[in-house]
């Protein structure tokens, strides 16, 4: 296989990934959705930890201040995932298109990048039974509410080297998207005719980010990012039926360079959910990770822990994963293909989740 | 295989695997459950209804698809009448192209009548049949034909009997019936016709079947019934196909006088039945029913909750009627609410698109509430703005029972026809 056709058969992979139609979780249901994951396949391979490095990460802009050429990277996952209720379980399976970035320098200094992520999840599909009085008789129901879609975050980004040891970066984030509802009962009495109800829900808001990296040495980088996002407002043929409170986040990062083929790093990152409604949580979220061997064709493996946004009771459901992936440079670096496995495991309030995802992503440098 | 080669062959297999979602899980609710609830409600709308009314004449007795026969004293006497069609009574005595035609001699008839139904809990039923004079019409009235049903009876056939007789199966039955045959020890013959119901075949002589050349052979019947019980009898007419027909046998002298044989078979060109006490005429309450045929108008005006925030799922009218409809226990009858398309009161055109009619069966002598459901109806109601809000209540088939039953209407409050609506409230899409 020749390397064009490696490269044109990453790329109908990708293609057939469908767009952001999953949701990671159950626990999202009862809230906002499920927060996406702003990194990118070498990020997320090291659990998260490579994020506020990578350029193509669409978590931190000032990283893009060392883009010298157009490049353009994109992310694609699919997920295997088992719910267990502790009374039932069920599998399920999605698949995702979650990022995508372009960057390229418009000055010595200046590097502009746009690009889309997943902001929140809304796919989803739940069933539910039963029995409920009806003209004084008891009838057996079921009923099936699906959400199919998700709040995008479209973003434009700046970002300057400002020193050799400094570089800064904005961004203005859009969030806009749209899920198709539906809602459905049936009735087993055939008297009963099924009801549907359909819609589409349009959502929007408005966000800003603002980072920073500093080299202490060579090999010791420092990066540190704040976000702020409006609120989300939900509107179904013109008319706003929900306006939710976006969190303030902030987070941080620290790199080490031991060596010329291991990379070291490690994230962290908190947000404020709680004015996303009653299941809201404020999250923290660690990760760790390290990438090994040569630039050509790295070996990364993380771990990443944490709180999940939304969920039943008090406190917040919490997560862990672990990651491992490869990368493989091909065209003298004008491409890169990056290979990742992610398992994780998020438990709350009588639900257990783990998934399996499997990553695929592009980078090329024309 | 190369590395690259096995890379990206795993990426094109993963990819096509992950192209199927399945995302649909058991609700465990509410805690992963959406913010929004499916609602019901069940609600009786008394004023849904806002305007009705009855009209009648849309169809005559004879016009019905049956004729019905019924003796139920203190109730009403009901007899099916017909006239048969005319026959030549003279014919051409040879092939050739001699236009010389010679009188006919009739030797016998053989009348053939189809039962659609009877009570099948009376015994001894006994279907009699009566002579009447030609010329009976849409305006001919019981009581010009009661002196006919009380001296001119023809022949009489325990039908009871016949029915408990053994089938004749032998082949020489079958090859001049066609099918298996009940009979009787004065000749009267049964058969199960393909759609189940009977045929009665009678054989009359000509003091029974008189052939009076001046009437060119046109003969009146009257068909009355009886049995140990009240007892009720539905015959088939012209109008569905099932009309009374009857062959009549003659011979005719040939080129050499000898006596040539020939039949000639007549179908009824008129039908009916009357009956007494006659329908009374209609009051303010909702008549639907009868001969002629009554049919009621309801107009409905659908409430905004329903229009604008609520998905039907279930419509019943609910009906009270003012007084039980009398006749032979264990008999029904059917009642059709159908839509209109367009509201021109009496002239009001049906909808003939059937799926959105609504239909119950009305037992006699009680005064249950009728409930019909329409609950395709009323959903169509809620979402198309433009149609007439409209239906008519008719008997199913018009015209062909003298029972008719009558509803309280508008005009009586407390009974007045109501909706029972169980709807589905809008979801509450987007809410966390």
């Amino acid at each position: 296989m020749t390397r064009a056709s490696l490269v044109l058969a990453s790329l109908g992979a990708l293609a057939l990934v469908s767009p952001a139609r999953a949701q990671d979780s159950q626990f999202g249901i009862r809230g906002l959705g499920t927060p996406g994951r702003w990194e990118s396949v070498r990020a997320r391979a090291t659990g998260g930890a490579f994020a506020p490095f990578d350029p193509f990460s669409p978590l931190l802009e000032a990283s893009i201040a060392d883009v010298r050429r157009v490049s353009a990277g994109v992310t694609g996952a699919t997920s295997w995932r088992t719910v267990d209720f502790g009374s039932a379980n069920s599998s399920l399976r999605a698949s995702r298109f979650p990022a995508f970035m372009i960057a390229g320098p418009i000055s010595s200094r200046l590097v502009v990048a746009g690009g889309f992520s997943t902001y929140l999840d809304r796919s989803f599909g739940i069933t539910t039974r039963d029995t409920i009085d009806m003209r004084g008789s008891p009838e057996p129901v079921s009923d099936e509410v699906t959400s199919d879609g998700a709040v995008a975050d479209l973003r434009i980004a700046l970002a300057a080297r400002l020193h050799r040891r400094l570089a800064v970066g904005f961004a203005l984030h859009g969030l806009t998207g749209s899920t198709r509802v539906s809602a459905i009962r049936r009735f087993d009495d055939t008297s009963y005719r099924t009801s549907t109800a359909r819609d589409e829900i349009a959502y929007h808001g408005l966000g800003g980010s603002a980072s920073a990296m500093f080299d202490l040495s060579a090999d010791l980088r420092l990066a540190a990012w704040v976000r702020s996002d409006t609120h989300l407002r939900a509107d179904i043929r013109g008319l706003t039926v929900a306006d939710d409170d976006l969190p303030f986040a902030l987070g941080g990062g620290v790199r080490w360079r031991p060596g010329t083929e291991a990379v070291l790093a490690a994230a962290v990152a908190w947000r404020s959910w709680t004015g996303g409604g009653l299941n809201a949580h404020d999250t923290f979220n660690w990760s760790v990770g390290t990438e090994l061997g040569s630039l050509t064709s790295p070996f990364r493996f993380g771990v990443r822990g944490g709180q999940v946004a939304f969920g039943p009771g008090p406190k917040a459901p919490t997560e862990f994963g672990i990651s491992a992936g490869i990368g493989k440079q091909f065209s003298g670096g004008r491409g890169r293909l990056d290979f990742g496995l992610e398992r994780l495991e998020r438990k709350g309030t009588g639900l257990t989740e783990r998934t399996w995802t499997f990553l695929l992503g592009l980078t090329v440098r024309p | 295989m190369t590395l690259r080669r096995r890379f990206g062959r795993l990426a094109l297999l993963l990819a096509l695997a992950g192209c199927t979602e399945e995302i649909t899980a058991p609700g465990l609710c509410p805690d992963f459950c959406p913010g929004g609830q499916i609602t019901v409600v069940d609600t009786i709308f008394t004023d849904m209804i806002g305007r009705d009314s009855a009209f009648t004449g849309y169809l005559e007795a004879y016009q019905g698809e049956v004729l019905q026969v019924a003796d139920l004293p203190g109730i009403a006497d009901s007899r099916a009448i017909f006239q048969l069609n005319a026959i030549p009574t003279r014919v051409r005595n040879d092939t050739g192209s001699d236009t010389v035609t010679v009188p006919i001699t009739v030797d016998s008839a053989r009348l053939r009548l189809n039962i659609v139904h009877r009570d099948t809990s009376v015994t001894n039923l006994w279907v009699k049949l009566y002579r009447l004079p030609i010329g009976i019409d849409s305006a001919t009235t019981f009581a010009q034909l009661a002196p006919s049903f009380a001296d001119s009876i023809v022949d009489s056939v325990n039908l009871s009997a016949l029915l408990a007789s053994p089938e004749i199966t032998d082949s020489a039955t079958l090859a001049f019936w066609g099918d298996t045959i009940q009979t009787d020890s004065a000749g009267h013959v049964l058969q199960v016709a393909q759609d189940s119901t009977l045929l009665l075949i009678v054989d009359l002589d000509t003091t029974q079947a008189r052939f009076v050349a001046a009437d060119s052979g046109r003969v009146a019947y009257g068909v009355r019934v009886s049995g140990d019980a009240p007892a009720t009898l539905v015959l088939g007419s012209t109008e569905a196909g099932r009309g009374a027909t009857i062959v009549w046998f003659f011979n005719f002298p040939d080129t050499t006088g000898t006596p040539k044989a020939s039949t000639v078979s007549r179908s009824s060109i008129f039908d009916s039945f009357v009956f007494d006490p006659p329908t009374p005429p209609l009051d303010s309450n909702l008549a639907v029913g009868g001969a002629p045929a009554a049919r009621s108008l309801l107009r409905v005006t659908i409430p905004e909750v329903l229009r604008d925030s609520a998905d039907v799922v279930r419509a019943t009218l609910i009906l009270v009627p003012v007084a039980a409809v009398p006749g032979a226990p264990g008999d029904s009858f059917t009642v059709l609410a159908r839509p209109v398309i367009a509201d021109l009161g009496a002239k009001s055109p049906l909808n003939p698109d059937t799926v959105f009619d609504g239909k119950s069966r009305i037992p006699m002598n009680t005064v249950d509430t009728v409930r019909i459901e329409l609950t395709d109806l009323v959903r169509a109601w809620a979402r198309d703005t433009t149609a007439p809000t409209a239906f008519v209540l008719g008997q199913l088939p018009e015209a062909a029972s003298f029972s008719q039953i009558r509803f309280h209407s508008t005009r009586t409050p407390a009974f007045r026809p109501t909706f029972h609506i169980t709807y589905v409230r809008r979801y509450g899409f987007g809410i966390p």
